[in-house]
């Protein structure tokens, strides 16, 4: 996908183009070449390309289906200024065949927008504009319409509802595979509208569609109703697995990054499960800003110039681009050797190549960075408390920084202890999760099927079940998986383990490609044995850790068109390391401390335990009172070790005050897990 | 905590009951000393301070060869040791309990073995799993930390080590009371007792013109079974290896009250060498009873490395030197004592070279009673030894 900035990609509409050269000798003709010319069908491109589009196999197409859905919803419930609440229903309803309903609490669509929505492909409002959005990670709702429409044949079905009192629009829509425009299968074409009353209710039940009508509350209360939004339906092919890269997966780690969303998931097993809101502050509104001139490409600004219709080269610089006064625009111009007064429209190839050149050699300040929202600090704490079990979490954001004139801003947290993954499921998760397998081993299995567990650690666990590696998964009789369940329980893993980490780019998290992501790099490249991990040289830390990394950015530069891991610009790296130092040494600063309490708790237990004895003795070689010999030795006893003191919970853990590692710390004990937040000092 | 239930364990209770006995001035002395050890933690927990002890230390780096006195004494080192410290709490106590263990033994007018000591002493400590000592190994060097400590002897602490080591030969002694002629104790000798100071052992009459002191009990039977003190008008002893303490002080007591010359018949690898630089020099473990027991005048009469060829013995007796062997050969090699000593340098360069050890049960190899008949007496003739 190109950055250009064209209103409507109609694939379809594009004239044949002539393929005819000239050459020696002619092959083929004009006429001969015509009849093998036609249109390009949205289909045939979409299958083409699928591997950009994020629907290379069936297990990945849910996902994206999903992620494209629910992305969606959260960046219209944000635009609309609506804490955001979605739910995401999968049902199972044939062998490989899902239908996955995403509905949302946003502001709803106008009617007449929503058939080129739904319809049409590569039509939205977030492609052209700079600002920090969700949007620009997917292809569109559209596609996903699409290739259920290829695999099941059957139309994306829309619930939208902008305000209360109005009625909601329900439409079933196909995208016209020839012509790349939407194809309105219900109410003749015009899709139908719902009132919202028992009839409408009817309506919805009778359609095989469905509406979450008012927000969950507690039991006793009135019922909230949904004032507005939207639901999308699509039913397509698909494989549903749980673990790395799944569904699943992504809804965790989206209700770790954005705190203020709460996520309802029905799964194709019917098991329901809601990560609740922890914040009840929106991330701050985004500004659109326009683009800097360091971040614009060559094919880019000839677009632009293109566009410019009327402007001279001044005008176009000064009002297209941000930080360009009139000053900054007659440098430019005068270093290509052009006039202020050309009209830029009329710039051609040649000296748009100057221009470019020009820009890049002027002295241009930097971007401003309030386009940016980030997480915050606070609000990183609170979503990674609510998701990621653990004893210790702290969290850093970095300032602002640019690269290639695109402000972004890198954000890390990090929790550390706690339970892993292998621990919480259950002998029937275990049993489904094998069956559905498509590991070779049972080693690959474990670790590409639970987070955070290395090679060592699936060795681990194997040995205790007294498995061989080699066994294939789907093989385990009853029994077997019971063995296998036994030792994931009991094995101590937090050893083994390695650092889970959790990638993402504009609060959309990353769930492929980690090896090739500059995040991925930076924390591999950081030193984590001085912060009291293990490590080896090249490698993630060893321990019971997560990492949760996020680069907001206007445009996050991916590597590939396949938007899964983050290009490593120097500016960008930078910033990582700053953030995952910022967190590592408060997670140094707390294993250390941990390791002086537990220490100094030892120390005094094997003074105290000699105590009786030295007084004991001290009394029968020159009969002294032996408890007063007792008393004073307690009392240097203490005194030797008063580290062990400093606030002791039941546990003889040490209760650490967050102001200690200098805010932006949470602790948790283990009697009284904090409420959400709790802790906080910023 | 464990304070109130340890604060009447069953040991003071027994102290307090046992019936106090007569006590020696040098008794009184070592009683003055312990108390003293323990007045010390007192006054310093009285105050919050930790407690401590400056052990003498008896390692090497603490031991010195004297060139004038020609043994080994002990420097002034100390080490310190204290209860608040993680890797020196427990030791700290123990030292602390063998004290308490031996003024027990003195007021109770007893003496008893280290091994019973350790049984004295050892116990579960209260609230715990732990025992105050795990084995004898714990409590033997605590034992010998309270002596340094308290510069006292390990008889005046009321406390012996395993006898092991026997005396034949025309001597006669009073053992505690008892008139022992050492020429009439047929077959097995008189038992070397640990401690062998003037109030336990007097010297009432000898004719006997050296001593001739063996490695173990094995070659010890076959002189006296020869006969051989009878012979050669001489007291034969042995020490069971390394000689323990009493039979060191026995044979330094004998030597410099009664002016006996020393022999010694040992092993001819580093070991035998070993026991002739202990008998000789003294210890570096015990380097603070040097002055008490070491021998300087004490000669090697053999087993000599050159000995293989010399008595042409067969190949078969040969026992190959291991690497041990070898690194403590050469460790010997550089005692200061040997270091000047050309024929020691020679004596022990040749086993190096021999690369193997001979036992003096090799000598059987030329006739039971080589060794007695031939060996000895030709040595003795030939005043051929090391020095
Ligand atoms: N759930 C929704 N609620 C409100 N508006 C939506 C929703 N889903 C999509 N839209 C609108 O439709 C547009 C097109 O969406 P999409 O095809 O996914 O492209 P993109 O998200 O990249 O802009 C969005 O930009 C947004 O304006
Ligand atoms: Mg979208």
């Amino acid at each position: 996908m190109s950055n250009g900035s064209v209103d409507n990609v109609e694939l379809v509409n594009d004239a044949p183009r002539n393929g005819s050269a000239p050459g020696p000798r002619r092959r083929a003709t004009a006429e001969s070449m015509a009849a093998q010319q036609r249109e390009i069908s949205v289909s045939e491109f979409f299958m083409k390309n699928r591997h950009l589009l994020g629907f290379d196999n069936p297990r990945k197409a849910l996902l994206t289906t999903v992620k494209e859905a629910v992305d969606n919803s959260l960046d219209a419930c944000e635009e609309a200024g609506i804490l955001p609440e979605v739910w995401v229903h999968i049902e199972m309803v044939g062998e490989n065949r899902f239908k996955v309903g995403v509905q949302d609490n946003g502001p709803g669509i106008v009617k007449k927008q929503i058939p080129s929505i739904f319809g049409k492909l590569l039509y939205g409002s977030k492609f052209h504009r700079l600002r920090m959005s969700r949007g620009q990670q997917g292809i569109g709702i559209s596609a996903a319409g699409m290739y259920g429409l290829i695999t099941t044949g059957k139309p994306v079905k829309i619930i939208s509802k902008t305000s209360i009192r109005k009625p909601a629009h329900y439409f079933e829509i196909q995208i016209d595979p020839k012509k790349n425009k939407p194809e309105i299968l219900n109410g003749k074409g015009e899709g139908v509208d719902i009132p919202p009353n028992e009839e409408g209710r009817k309506y919805i039940a009778d359609h095989g569609i469905e509406w979450v009508e008012h927000y969950e509350t507690p039991e006793g209360q009135k019922p909230e109703p949904l004032a507005s939004g939207t639901r999308v339906t699509i039913e397509l092919e698909a494989i549903y697995k749980r673990g790395r890269g799944s569904v699943d997966e992504y809804l965790e780690q989206t209700a770790i990054a954005n705190p203020h969303v709460t996520l309802h998931y029905l799964d194709p097993d019917g098991e329901y499960r809601t990560y609740q809101r922890s914040s009840q502050n929106m991330p701050p509104e985004p500004k659109e800003i326009k683009p800097h001139p360091y971040g614009v490409e060559l094919g880019r600004l000839v677009a632009m110039l293109k566009d410019a219709d009327g402007a001279t080269l001044s005008q176009f610089f000064t009002g297209s681009f941000s930080r360009v006064s009139p000053a900054v625009a007659r440098k430019i111009c005068e270093t290509a050797n052009l006039s202020v007064r050309t009209s830029a429209k009329k710039v051609g190839r040649g000296e748009a190549d100057a221009l470019y050149k020009a820009i890049q050699e002027t002295k241009i300040s930097a971007p401003t960075t309030d386009c940016i929202s980030p997480i915050g600090e606070e609000n990183l704490l609170k979503g990674l408390y609510n998701v990621v079990p653990g004893e210790f979490f702290c969290s850093a954001t970095r300032p602002p920084a640019v690269y290639r004139g695109n402000p972004f801003q890198v954000e890390v947290a990090l929790a550390y202890g706690g339970v892993s993954n292998v621990k919480k499921v259950t002998l029937e998760a275990l049993r489904e999760m094998l069956a559905e397998s498509d590991a070779r081993t049972l080693r690959q299995f474990i670790i590409s099927s639970f987070d955070g567990l290395g090679a060592d650690a699936a060795d681990r666990i194997l040995k205790a079940a007294e498995m061989p590696n080699r066994m294939s998964p789907a093989k385990l009789k009853k029994g077997a998986v019971e063995q296998l369940y036994h030792a994931m329980q009991h094995v101590n893993l937090s050893e083994g383990a390695t650092m889970q980490v959790l990638r993402y780019a504009n609060r959309v998290p990353l769930q492929f490609q980690p090896a090739a992501c500059a995040i991925t790099q930076a924390i591999m490249q950081t030193n984590w044995r001085s912060y009291g991990l293990s490590q080896s040289r090249g490698s993630l830390p060893n321990g019971p850790l997560t990492v949760m990394v996020h680069l907001a950015s206007v445009w996050v530069p991916f590597t590939s068109e396949s938007k899964e891991a983050i290009a490593d610009y120097p500016e960008i790296a930078k910033e990582l390391r700053l953030g995952l130092q910022t967190v590592g040494r408060k997670l140094g600063m707390f294993l250390r401390r941990r390791l002086k309490v537990k220490q100094e708790v030892e120390r005094r237990a094997i003074f105290m335990r000699y105590l009786g004895e030295v007084a004991g003795a001290v009394s029968a070689l020159n009969g002294s009172d032996r408890d007063k010999v007792y008393a004073d030795l307690l009392r240097v006893a203490e005194r030797k070790t008063k580290e062990a003191d400093a606030k002791f919970d039941k546990h003889g853990r040490r209760v650490e005050t967050p102001e200690e590692f200098g805010g932006n710390v949470l602790i948790v004990t283990h009697e009284s897990p904090l409420p959400a937040g709790g802790a906080v000092a910023s | 905590m464990a304070k109130k239930k340890s604060a009447n364990s069953s040991s003071d209770s027994n102290r307090a009951k046992a019936d106090p006995a007569k006590l020696s001035p040098q008794d009184k002395k070592t009683l003055g000393s312990l108390t003293g050890l323990a007045d010390g933690v007192v006054d310093l927990a009285h105050k919050s301070r930790a407690p401590h002890m400056d052990v003498p230390s008896r390692s090497l780096s603490n031991a010195r060869y004297n060139k004038t006195k020609r043994y080994i004494e002990m420097g002034n080192n100390t080490t310190r040791r204290e209860l608040f410290n993680l890797s020196q709490a427990k030791s700290y106590m123990q030292t602390l309990l063998v004290s308490s263990g031996c003024k027990q033994l003195i007021e109770e007018g007893k003496t008893t073995s280290i091994r019973g000591l350790y049984y004295l002493l050892k116990h579960t400590i209260d609230g715990t799993k732990e025992e105050t000592f795990n084995d004898q190994a714990e409590s033997d060097p605590i034992i010998e930390d309270v002596e340094v400590l308290l510069n006292a002897l390990r008889e005046e602490l009321h406390v012996y080590a395993s006898n092991r080591g026997t005396m034949v030969g025309n001597i006669i002694i009073n053992d505690s009371g008892d008139e022992i002629d050492c020429s009439r104790m047929g077959s097995g000798g008189y038992n070397i007792p640990s401690i062998v100071e003037p109030e336990v052992v007097q010297f009432v009459k000898c004719s006997a013109k050296f001593i001739l002191h063996v490695e173990k009990d094995t070659v010890w039977r076959r002189f006296n079974e020869d006969k051989f003190w009878r012979k050669h008008n001489c007291i034969l002893t042995h020490g069971g290896g390394q000689p323990p303490r009493g039979v060191r002080r026995l044979l330094h007591r004998l030597h410099n009250e009664l002016g006996l010359p020393i022999y010694c018949v040992l092993d001819n690898d580093p070991w035998g060498y070993y026991i002739y630089s202990v008998i000789k020099q003294g210890s570096i473990n015990l380097a603070f009873e040097s002055k008490r027991m070491a021998i300087p005048e004490a000669k090697y009469l053999g087993l000599r490395s050159i000995d293989f060829e010399r008595c042409n013995l067969s190949n078969s007796v040969q026992i190959r030197l291991n690497d041990n062997d070898r690194k403590r050969a050469k460790q010997i090699a550089n005692y200061p004592w040997f270091k000047d000593k050309p024929k020691w340098q020679k004596e022990i360069k040749k086993l190096l070279d021999n690369d193997f050890k001979l036992e003096v049960e090799a000598l059987i190899n030329k006739g039971i009673s080589f060794v007695t008949e031939t060996y000895v007496p030709e040595r003795l003739e030939e005043q051929d030894w090391l020095d």
